[in-house]
């Protein structure tokens, strides 16, 4: 039965009603539009649908909407402005400015089909938060030792991944 | 492209071609239309192929082309990308040809109501080659129209940017066109996509003549490569900022009114048929209901996650009779030698020639090689929308590979005329060749659904569903047979390559639903490139067999062509019997090749990428290859492709743990001469990710299944590169002026399995037979 949930992702709260253990990501395409994540596996082994909540990666496919009322939600719509206000940027800078994971994937053309790289993007994020300067061995342990699984990509962008990883990592130190 | 001459071939009069007409609108516009020749509509005559309603009507559309008065430039093409890049490389074409930015061009891709060539999406340089044509043409109209307003002969004009000048006097496109509605017709060959007559040639039912699209036709002044500005530089792919920042409109995005959400009950073994459907718990999910034509079962829901939720117990309480009809994979290899195969579909080579030459050689090789099923298995499952209303019209969005097919396809099954079908391409999970022919994927169940439920139809397929149904690249097996004369020169070679077929694009959905699914009938094609010119005699065979479990009502293990199709294995076959003949006369692999080869583009790209490599030239197996011990060895291999004007070679170095029998690829180089390289950046990515593939299945990739179904329906069973996994990977391209253009996102996946291959023999001494080279194969063939 559905229940009014509240919800806050990017940075914006939202009532939703659905039922509890409806999978996260399901509420964010259907109820809040954010299409960013996608469908992949259904079984948190590829990590198409991953969004960031309180700043560590989940898998929105198997998360059930109720455990993360009262968490932030950060999907690849909500980057830019985690960025900006990280850096504290203008409202005029914060406008024209990707996150530099984001510019990055840009910079680097890594998009073939491109469906598995907003979880690409968000695994990119959480590991650049606690490793600023990873290797080119710490990227590729990263992307497919941690829990729950490996992140996928059947294009087989991993090289333009860890490029871009490294790029963004130079900005944001910067 | 097909190399073509650059030439103005015709006497036509282009500029005259452009007809003024009345101002319709005050900005102006120059429409490139179709020309359609005489005879293209004679199948509508015969009931083949109605066409009209939602076809680009040449009188009143810019069917290819749309100059507006701001200089911006619409183009429209059939092809649709699908990863590779080729939404970077049409503007780059038509960029070229006009003299015009490529960042002023929006490409419309695929729709079948907007676009007007039809075609594959697999292959691109067919339709690039279209585009480039109109664009030739229509820079030869608008040069015309500047020399009339400049007063100026077109021989004095120059293009850059838009800008047309000469005689010291410039107008840009913009303004030559503004106030006027300017008509160009483009002449074009070719037969449209319809349903083959009985008997004719087909693939699962549509006739394979229209399955290329039209061709623009003539020879238009094109420029020269050596002019070339746009082509050959890293355009961007269009497209990339949105799906980065999630703006793209996916198909899996697309909400209509009113729209159910549908999953799908799958029948528990691959040919069980419906006894009862169970029910919705009505008290939990008071929104979902079943649907249900013939054995096609559904959950539908205007909420996504109550279809999902009361999907559970449906299928649960839903029966179903029982099935075995498969042979199990472990008895795979022995149920297909077991086929009766009777002669070979397709030959190439004098039989009595090659037998002769054989049986004189001073030292016969013989191998069979292997291979399980494989899957496409994107990161996606299929997902399709539609939308069927109660007078017959239909409308898609789906991520379609041959949209005009799909149309064709869509409307049999719905029993309406095709003109009523639009099929909307949108973005999707990489398909990598299941989606070339319009049969497989969600779009007939969605149409279906909606067609019984009056609503519009979201249907998700689930990983399982996809990894379970979808259509596979055949398991194969060759057997390979060379001879070499007293001085270790390969002068036979006899292959014959046996394999389910896979042209089976009959749509799921319409076979559960006993809706027409279209027919299929096996059949098998070479597919080699035969690099080897000095190999005096050879003969290539193909046997085809019907899909694996073909009893099943549902078709069983329907075949379908997957990225490189039929050429990454029979050149699999090949070139591991060429490196075992060439350990067998003590030569150094890349030598042995060029010996047996005169083509400078082979030899060339051959030395290049051996030198990027650092390729040590020595015969195999490597001095210290051993088969036992817990200690690694190292090897390295090496092999050619020549498919699409294109020249690969790949060289795998290899770490093997003979005890455990793990496999590690530590490092590959990849080299390409693909004539003209159009976007050296794309190539690149899809050189990388094309090694990525073929690693994941020279290593890991494996269809598994038992009697009933395939069992190998998640990530932790079908098991696809990881990016740990991924070697170092070194690319080396060569462009070159003179060659045309090659085909450059299809084949890097086929270098891969028998270079590692190749690589494992030089390690260990053993020549492995069969791929993936799996822990357990490893050890098994080692420990022999």
């Amino acid at each position: 039965m559905a229940n009014e949930l509240t919800l806050t992702a990017n940075g914006a709260q939202h009532v939703v009603s659905a039922a509890p253990e409806t999978a996260l990501l399901y509420v964010l395409r259907n109820d809040l539009q954010l299409r960013g994540p996608h469908f992949g596996c259904g079984l948190a082994q590829c990590g198409a649908c991953a969004v960031l909540v309180d700043g560590k990666e989940v898998r929105s496919c198997i998360t059930p909407v109720s455990s993360v009322t009262g968490k932030a939600v950060i999907t690849i719509e909500g980057l830019a402005a985690t960025w900006a206000t990280e850096k504290s940027l203008s409202a005029e800078d914060a406008a024209r400015t990707l996150h530099p994971v984001q510019q990055a994937w840009i910079d680097e053309q890594v998009p073939q089909c491109g469906y598995c790289q907003s979880g690409m993007m968000i695994a990119a994020v959480q590991l650049l938060a606690k490793n600023p300067h990873p290797t080119v061995a710490e990227i590729k342990d990263a992307f497919t030792n941690t829990p729950p699984s490996p992140h996928l990509c059947r294009c087989g962008t991993y090289t333009a991944i860890i490029a871009a990883v490294q790029r963004a990592a130079k900005v944001m130190a910067a | 492209m097909p190399p073509k001459p650059e030439t103005f071939g015709g006497a036509m009069d282009i500029a005259t071609g452009v007809t003024r007409r009345s101002f319709v609108k005050a900005g102006g516009a120059l429409f490139v239309s179709l020309a359609m020749p005489r005879g293209l509509f004679a199948k509508t005559d015969s009931g083949h192929f109605p066409l009209e309603q939602n076809q680009l009507d040449p009188g009143k559309l810019a069917s290819w082309l749309e100059i507006r008065s701001d200089g911006t430039i619409l183009a429209r093409t059939g092809r649709a990308e699908i990863g590779t890049g080729m939404s970077a490389f049409y503007p780059q074409m038509i960029a070229e040809e006009l003299r015009v930015h490529p960042d002023c061009i929006t490409l419309v891709m695929g729709d079948t109501d907007k676009t007007p060539d039809g075609g594959y999406s697999a292959g691109f340089l067919g339709g690039a080659a279209n585009v480039r044509k109109v664009a030739a043409y229509t820079y030869q109209a608008l040069l015309g129209l500047a020399s009339t307003q400049l007063g100026v002969p077109t021989s004095a004009l120059t293009v850059t940017d838009g800008l047309v000048s000469g005689g010291g006097k410039s107008i840009s496109y913009g303004k030559l066109i503004e106030g006027h509605q300017l008509d160009l017709k483009i002449p074009v060959t070719g037969s449209p996509m319809g349903f083959a007559p009985a008997g004719s040639n087909s693939v699962a039912g549509l006739d394979w003549a229209g399955m290329d699209g039209l061709e623009v036709a003539g020879n238009p002044p094109m420029k020269p490569v050596s002019e070339f500005k746009v082509i050959g530089t890293s355009f961007p792919m269009p497209g990339i900022r949105d799906k980065v920042t999630g703006q793209t409109q996916w198909s899996c995005d697309v909400t209509l009114p009113g729209m159910l959400h549908a999953r799908m009950v799958r029948p528990p073994t691959m040919g069980s048929t419906l006894i009862t459907v169970g029910e919705v718990d009505k008290k939990r999910f008071p929104t979902a209901e079943v649907v249900r034509k013939g054995n096609l079962v559904a959950v539908v829901s205007p909420n996504e996650w109550e279809a999902v939720s009361a999907l559970r117990s449906v299928a649960t309480a839903t029966k179903w009779s029982s099935w075995s009809g498969l042979p199990g994979s472990e008895n795979l290899t022995q149920a297909m030698r077991a086929y009766p195969w009777g002669a070979p579909d397709a030959s190439k080579g004098d039989a009595t020639k090659v037998q002769a030459a054989l049986g004189k050689a001073a030292k016969t090789i013989s191998a069979t090689y292997e291979q399980p099923y494989i899957k496409h298995a994107p990161i996606g499952p299929f997902l399709a929308v539609a939308d069927v209303r109660s007078d017959g019209t239909a409308t898609i969005w789906a991520q379609a590979g041959h949209l005009q097919a799909s149309r064709q396809r869509l409307a049999n099954i719905l029993g309406t005329p095709s003109g009523k079908v639009v099929v909307n391409w949108l973005s999707h999970a990489g398909q990598f060749g299941r989606k070339t022919f319009g049969g497989d994927g969600a779009e007939a169940d969605a149409v279906i659904l909606s067609q019984l439920t009056g609503k519009p139809v979201r249907v998700q397929w689930t990983l399982q569903e996809d990894l379970g149904w979808s259509g596979l690249s055949p398991a194969w097996f060759s057997d390979i047979k060379g001879g070499l004369d007293a001085n270790g020169h390969l002068v036979a070679v006899h292959s014959a390559f046996h394999s389910p077929h896979m042209m089976d694009a009959r749509p799921l959905g319409a076979m559960l639903a006993g809706m027409p699914a279209g027919t299929t009938k096996p059949g098998g094609f070479l597919a080699t490139e035969w690099p080897y010119d000095k190999i005096e005699n050879r003969l290539e065979q193909v046997y085809a067999m019907p899909n694996v479990g073909d009893a099943s009502p549902y078709g069983g293990l329907r075949g379908l062509i997957m990225r490189t199709p039929g050429q990454r294995q029979q050149n699999f076959a090949l070139e591991s019997l060429v490196n075992e003949a060439a350990a067998a006369t003590h030569a150094d692999p890349i030598q042995f090749r060029l010996q047996h080869t005169s083509d400078p583009r082979l030899i060339n790209i051959l030395k290049a990428t051996a030198e990027a490599a650092g390729w040590e030239s020595r015969p195999s197996p490597h001095p210290g290859a051993r088969r036992t011990g817990k200690d690694p060895v190292t090897g390295h291999g090496v092999c050619i492709v020549v498919r699409a004007n294109a020249y690969w070679v790949g060289i795998a170095e290899v770490v093997v743990t003979p005890t455990t029998g793990v496999v590690q690829v530590t490092k590959f180089t990849i080299g390409v001469e693909c004539g003209k390289i159009i976007n050296p950046r794309q190539l690149d990515r899809c050189m990388h990710g094309g090694v990525v593939m073929g690693l994941g299945e020279a290593l890991k990739e494996e269809v598994t299944f038992d009697k009933e179904k395939v069992t190998s329906t998640d990530w932790n069973r079908y098991k696809i590169l990881t990016m740990q996994e991924m070697p170092e990977i070194k690319v080396v391209q060569i462009s070159r002026d003179d060659k045309g253009f090659g085909g450059g996102g299809e084949a890097p996946n086929a270098v891969a399995p028998p270079a590692v291959a190749a690589a494992f023999f030089d390690a260990t001494g053993v020549a492995p037979r069969r791929i993936p080279l799996t822990a357990a194969y490893v050890t098994a063939l080692l420990g022999a």
